[in-house]
């Protein structure tokens, strides 16, 4: 009895998941993108989010900034939850630690000193990304600290090293560019909520085109070590339509000097 | 591709330890390269392949170390290009020299050495055409003198970094601060390891992925103007446009705190990429900027196609070298007022 009660919330929770992707999976059937010179959907472009996931992935309030001086600059915003079924599944130990993340999160996110992002949180980083799409390879450019993948669409093998922007490699299901991504390092968060994950992670990420500018963008996510089971996070991706759109530099290293090396500095002597 | 890192970011060469064989494949594709483009200079009728989107393709991944330097040196002078004979004593002496895998010279020397030559790939021989200097124009090979203001800011600024070495971050160079590195560009120079780059083509655009220190050049061809003065960018805001199959690619916009071998906020840098054979591209870029030269240089240098990929350089996310550099000096001085 209780299986079968699980089986129908599980059930029901699809259903659920599966109505709020309704519009998306619509479209995506009687969409179909344009083609790149090798015939491939074109995926080509500036590409940005369009919510808070980067704050937390599930949903959440607003709240005043750590930083007092900041004021309302530094609040963040609430946001809806990009997590399907709206709970990550965490294991109890790992909830704990998640815990912890949270309350030091001003010290402990990787983000606040500038370090690679990692994926999948460079999708959803408040900057734009652009992709840059080939037969062979496809580029994806991310303004923030400059980082950046080369996704390897001719089967790359496994992952040589783990590293901060992992080991991506892809494939076309129909319109649908699915990158798997292994070979990421335990140093960074899925957001500023301290959500986390170990060197086990693994990542399958669905980028399809809905409509001219709207890429539909899931990510499975997967770590035996951190999830009692793989989870799902969905969002569109908006195309940057300005006539003179570009990447522009967010070098940040520069910024956190302060941060991380003030402590260090010759004091004067007295 | 290459395994390291600065002098200062010994953290980031843990990455680059697992990869034991990537050197040798390296030094094959170079060999390979070399001969190939100067087999290209002898057949200019060569005709380079087109993209999908037909654009002259300069896909792939290219390397460009060499052991010829940027400018002239002294005993070079009035001497352009070497002898083959000549050209084979110099890399073999030069090899010797720099070479830190030698052990005489007592303790001292050693330890300096220990970024030995394992984290290296300098290259192991001239350009294809035996040139004594990288730099073409002037025809001395040397970069023309800085005007009056420029010399006085450049002489100010490395007087105050000797002053500053230890006190804060500031103190230390762009490059050991991770923010961006003398030889990752624009203009993309030869440097100690890592001198890789990939480069990709999108309709309206040329992208180089450049492994020192991950940086990304997104080029636009579609003519739009530069950015508006107030933007600045330590790479600078590139435009490209095709002359023939040749890649032409000017930058301003750079930032007041970036300067190339003297240059100012007024740095106009025009590059040249020309495909000259299935191995090679051809690299020119144009030095102008008449408030910090007194005339504008010009400096050639091959890119080689490399075997590999571009890994991941986290400079900053491995700095531990910086933290050192500035702890260890306030201890030294803790221990000195004792």
């Amino acid at each position: 009895m209780y299986w079968r009660n699980q089986l129908q919330i599980s059930v029901l929770g699809a259903v659920a998941a599966a109505a709020l992707l309704a519009p998306a999976n619509a479209q995506t059937q009687t969409y179909k993108a344009p083609r790149t010179a090798d015939g491939k959907p074109n995926l080509n472009g500036i590409w940005q989010t369009m919510n808070t996931a980067n704050w937390d992935l599930q949903g959440h309030s607003a709240q005043a900034s750590l930083v007092v001086p900041m004021g309302a600059t530094g609040a963040e915003p609430a946001g809806l939850g990009v997590v399907e079924g709206g709970e990550i599944p965490y294991l109890p130990a790992a909830a704990e630690k998640k815990k912890e993340n949270y309350a030091s999160r001003l010290k402990l996110d990787p983000e606040v000193k500038c370090y690679l992002p990692g994926v999948p949180r460079a999708t959803y980083m408040p900057y734009p990304f652009q992709i840059v799409q080939t037969a062979k390879v496809i580029l994806i450019s991310y303004e923030y600290d400059g980082a950046v993948r080369t996704v390897y669409m001719d089967n790359p093998g496994p992952a040589p090293v783990d590293s901060w922007m992992g080991w991506s490699a892809g494939h076309w299901e129909g319109d649908t560019l699915v990158v798997d991504v292994t070979g990421l390092n335990d140093q960074t968060w899925f957001d500023r909520a301290g959500d986390f994950h170990s060197d086990m992670l693994h990542v399958v990420e669905r980028y399809t085109p809905v409509s001219a500018n709207v890429l539909n963008y899931e990510a499975t996510i997967e770590d035996p070590q951190v999830f009692s089971r793989p989870w799902k996070i969905g969002m569109p991706l908006y195309k940057h339509v300005e006539k003179n759109a570009q990447l522009l530099e967010f070098k940040c290293v520069e910024f956190v000097e302060e941060l991380m090396y003030g402590p260090l500095r010759k004091q004067p002597t007295k | 591709m290459q395994r390291c890192c600065s002098g200062a970011v010994w953290g980031a060469m843990a990455i680059f330890l697992a990869f034991p064989g990537s050197h040798h494949l390296l030094g094959q594709g170079l060999s390979l390269a070399s001969k190939a483009a100067s087999k290209a200079a002898a057949t200019p009728s060569w005709i380079p392949p087109r993209t999908a989107g037909g654009q002259p393709d300069l896909e792939g991944v290219w390397s460009n170390p060499t052991l010829t330097p940027l400018e002239r040196p002294a005993e070079f002078a009035g001497k352009p290009v070497l002898t083959e004979q000549e050209a084979g004593a110099y890399v073999q002496r030069h090899l010797q020299e720099v070479n830190t895998d030698r052990r005489d010279g007592g303790a001292q020397v050693d330890v300096g050495r220990s970024y030995n030559e394992f984290w290296r790939d300098r290259g192991n021989d001239l350009v294809a055409d035996r040139r004594t200097s990288l730099i073409v124009d002037p025809p001395d090979g040397r970069i023309p003198p800085l005007t009056p203001a420029a010399r006085k800011r450049v002489e100010e600024s490395q007087q105050w970094m000797q002053a500053h070495a230890t006190d804060g971050p500031e103190g230390r160079s762009l490059g050991e601060r991770c923010i961006t590195w003398p030889t990752s560009g624009p203009p993309m120079l030869p440097g100690p390891y890592n001198s890789d780059m990939r480069i990709v083509q999108a309709p309206g655009y040329v992208v180089i992925l450049i492994e020192m220190i991950h940086d990304v050049r997104v080029i636009p061809l579609d003519g739009r103007p530069h950015l508006s003065p107030q933007v600045r960018e330590w790479m600078g805001d590139s435009r490209g446009h095709w002359e023939g199959n040749t890649l032409v690619v000017d930058t301003t916009n750079f930032t007041p705190e970036y300067s190339f071998h003297g240059s100012d906020a007024n740095l106009h840098l025009t590059e040249r990429f020309t495909r000259v054979s299935p191995d090679a591209i051809q690299y020119e870029f144009t030095v102008d900027d008449s408030t910090a030269f007194t005339k504008p240089w010009t400096a050639r240098i091959p890119l080689n196609k490399a075997a590999g990929t571009v890994f991941e350089f986290a400079c900053h996310e491995g700095n531990y070298a910086l933290t050192d550099i500035l702890a260890g000096a306030r201890a030294a001085e803790k221990r000195a007022a004792k």
